[in-house]
């Protein structure tokens, strides 16, 4: 889709940073929450390739319930929110053309066709938008211009259902997507990455996790309000995802301002879709003997900020 | 287990009293609870789960079940915006429990992964006075001559008697609170019939409240002085099961003197249907879709046991 790259930091309007925030009863929580997961309960060794189950997961889910029960009496839009675990959110859309190679329609020019399914770990989902960051038509960049099908990489090859869904059906009255919690895969570990070599790459597998799965959201979201790529947004839509391994926490937000990508529709769009993204920060250093040593107040203040956003 | 919960109260030395305890009952009849303000709530969890969550048409029990414990769950933990002292609990999954017991020259055990256990900082405090307590050395307990109580229960061979937690030592929230059971299994035949899971409920809480009595108190069987509660909610994704547990003794291996006593208030439908489609019958809705025979009396009991012990 059309995505403006990431400039750095996240825009201000996040914070509404409520006065006298209890900071250290929060990080009691999330510590217990770690403590918990990593520690004090008994658990036997994690499976082949499935560490993430093991630990980081059960880890984020109590971090974000906790946290999100004691944060509710600030956010009111947090205590009638849905909270879903392991939820589908699917977009499928067309951009850009392509020459039918073989077959009985070659030579025909088709739209190529794309279908993100992600599956994130948690999702919070209110009845409300959050408010925009900037106005709808800002332009704070340009698009990068690849030339190649996503099939060669290959990306996008495989499509088994063209569908759009955003974590439930159009009648939940909870239709604006809050925040989404992304767990990076085993296969995308960084001590993998380090090992081999490409620790520039650490950071890209954040933020493309960020950008498509939030793209894919927002879209959908638009879609729900019954918006297409013929009848374009009039407001726009705003999502946040945080990507986490368990330790290191990049967070993200999101405006979608145009849903036209397709051929004819692109030709006189103006508007881009920007993302906004941080760097992978870790929330802590070790765990060791029943406590947990370097908490980093930082990034459990921008988690807290990010649940605390509402409209205002 | 074949007797159902008789059985279970055999084998863990139970006298059993029917509905929930005055205590509990206290929180659901206290208007300043509010409990009201959450039938809207609960009815979006129920159409959440039986159907918005999936693209299917109609998400299957494996789905639908835990998604609705989840969002009841979460309905519950937003209270603690207005009760402080209920932040103080946590979610545990996967854990494994060990007990083990004597009766009567049987040597039992309970070993394993159950259900999902909430943990909280401070114990629940009993709910039966010391004279009910005491009477119930009266009580007999039943027997299902000439059916032996352990007739289908697992024989092994057990070379170490474990009692674990689960938890290790210095664990903050090192009290049991309550266990939850669901029962998602799409096939009738994988799930527990309601009769056998209060079976199985009381005996994990028996085996929840044993090993943290032996943690406590030690591995002699004795009459405790601070009885240890436990509680317990069994769902299938609409019939829901309370109980509250009391350990009195680790005396077990006879049959007389100070029994245990446990609460049941069994089979309470939190809706009556929960109609997908809508039924059409020679091209008119008969039927439209929706949540039919909606009882907020089951959320409210379920709500109570969650505030139980900090309210």
């Amino acid at each position: 889709g059309t995505v403006a790259p990431g400039a750095a930091g996240i825009p201000e309007p996040a914070a509404g940073a409520a006065p006298c925030l209890d900071l250290a009863e929060l990080r009691s929580l999330a510590c217990d929450a770690l403590l918990q997961e990593s520690f004090y309960q008994n658990k036997k060794r994690p499976f082949l390739y499935r560490d993430q189950e093991h630990m980081p997961a059960p880890f984020l889910t109590q971090l974000v319930s906790t946290l999100a029960a004691s944060l509710s009496g600030r956010n009111p839009l947090l205590a009638a929110s849905s909270m879903d675990l392991n939820a589908e959110v699917n977009y499928y859309w067309h951009h850009g053309e392509e020459v039918v190679v073989h077959g009985h329609r070659k030579g025909r020019v088709d739209p190529v066709r794309f279908q993100i399914d992600d599956n994130p770990h948690l999702q919070i989902r209110v009845s409300k938008q959050l408010p925009e960051f900037v106005p709808l038509e800002s332009d704070l960049g340009d698009v990068p211009i690849i030339d190649h099908k996503p099939s060669k990489l290959p990306l996008f090859k495989k499509q088994y259902e063209n569908k759009v869904f955003i974590g439930s059906k159009v009648a939940d009255p909870c239709c604006y997507g809050h925040t989404q919690f992304h767990l990076i895969p085993d296969k995308l570990k960084r001590e993998r990455f380090i090992r081999a070599c490409l620790e520039d790459q650490i950071e890209v597998v954040y933020r493309s996790n960020g950008i498509a799965s939030l793209f894919a959201w927002t879209a959908a979201q638009a879609m729900y309000q019954g918006f297409w790529h013929e009848a374009d947004v009039t407001r726009p839509f705003v999502s946040q995802a945080i990507v986490t391994d368990g330790k290191y926490f990049a967070f993200f937000c999101y405006q979608l301002n145009t849903l036209a990508l397709t051929v004819e529709a692109i030709k006189n769009n103006p508007r881009k879709n920007i993302c906004w993204g941080t760097e992978s920060k870790p929330l802590y250093e070790v765990v060791e003997d029943g406590s947990v040593k370097g908490f980093n107040d930082e990034v459990l203040l921008e988690l807290v900020c990010f649940l605390l956003n509402r409209p205002r | 287990l074949f007797q159902g919960v008789r059985q279970a109260q055999w084998l863990t030395k139970t006298k059993l009293v029917e509905g929930l305890p005055p205590p509990v009952l206290s929180i659901i009849d206290n208007p300043a609870h509010q409990l009201d303000d959450y039938e809207e709530g609960v009815k979006r969890a129920i159409s959440h789960a039986r159907f918005w969550n999936t693209t299917e048409v109609a998400p299957r029990r494996e789905y639908y079940c835990p998604v609705l414990f989840e969002d009841l769950v979460h309905l519950c933990r937003m209270m603690s915006a207005k009760y402080p002292p209920l932040a103080k609990r946590m979610l545990a999954r996967n854990y494994k429990i060990a007990a083990t017991w004597e009766r009567e020259s049987i040597l039992l055990q309970i070993r394993g992964l159950n259900g999902i256990l909430m943990n909280s900082m401070a114990p629940i405090p009993p709910v039966a006075s010391k004279e009910e307590v005491l009477a119930t050395k009266e009580h007999v307990l039943e027997t299902f001559y000439p059916i032996s109580p352990t007739i289908d229960l697992q024989e092994v061979n057990v070379y170490k008697e474990l009692n674990d937690t689960g938890f290790r030592d210095g664990y903050p929230y090192s009290h049991p609170h309550t266990l939850f059971f669901l029962e998602s299994a799409n096939v009738r035949p994988k799930r527990f019939r309601p009769e056998q899971l209060r079976a199985k409920m009381l005996m994990f809480a028996f085996g929840n409240a044993l090993a943290k009595a032996k943690v406590l108190y030690g591995n002699d069987p004795k009459v405790l002085e601070q009885p240890i509660v436990v509680q317990s909610i069994g769902t299938d994704g609409q019939l829901f099961q309370f109980m509250v547990f009391q350990l009195n003794t680790t005396d077990l291996v006879s049959n007389d003197g100070i029994k245990n006593l446990v609460w049941i208030d069994s089979d309470q439908n939190l809706y009556e249907k929960a109609q997908c489609v809508p039924e059409i019958k020679k091209k008119v809705v008969t039927k439209p879709a929706g949540i039919y025979g909606f009882q907020p009396d089951t959320f409210k009991k379920f709500l109570a046991l969650y505030l139980h012990g900090t309210v």
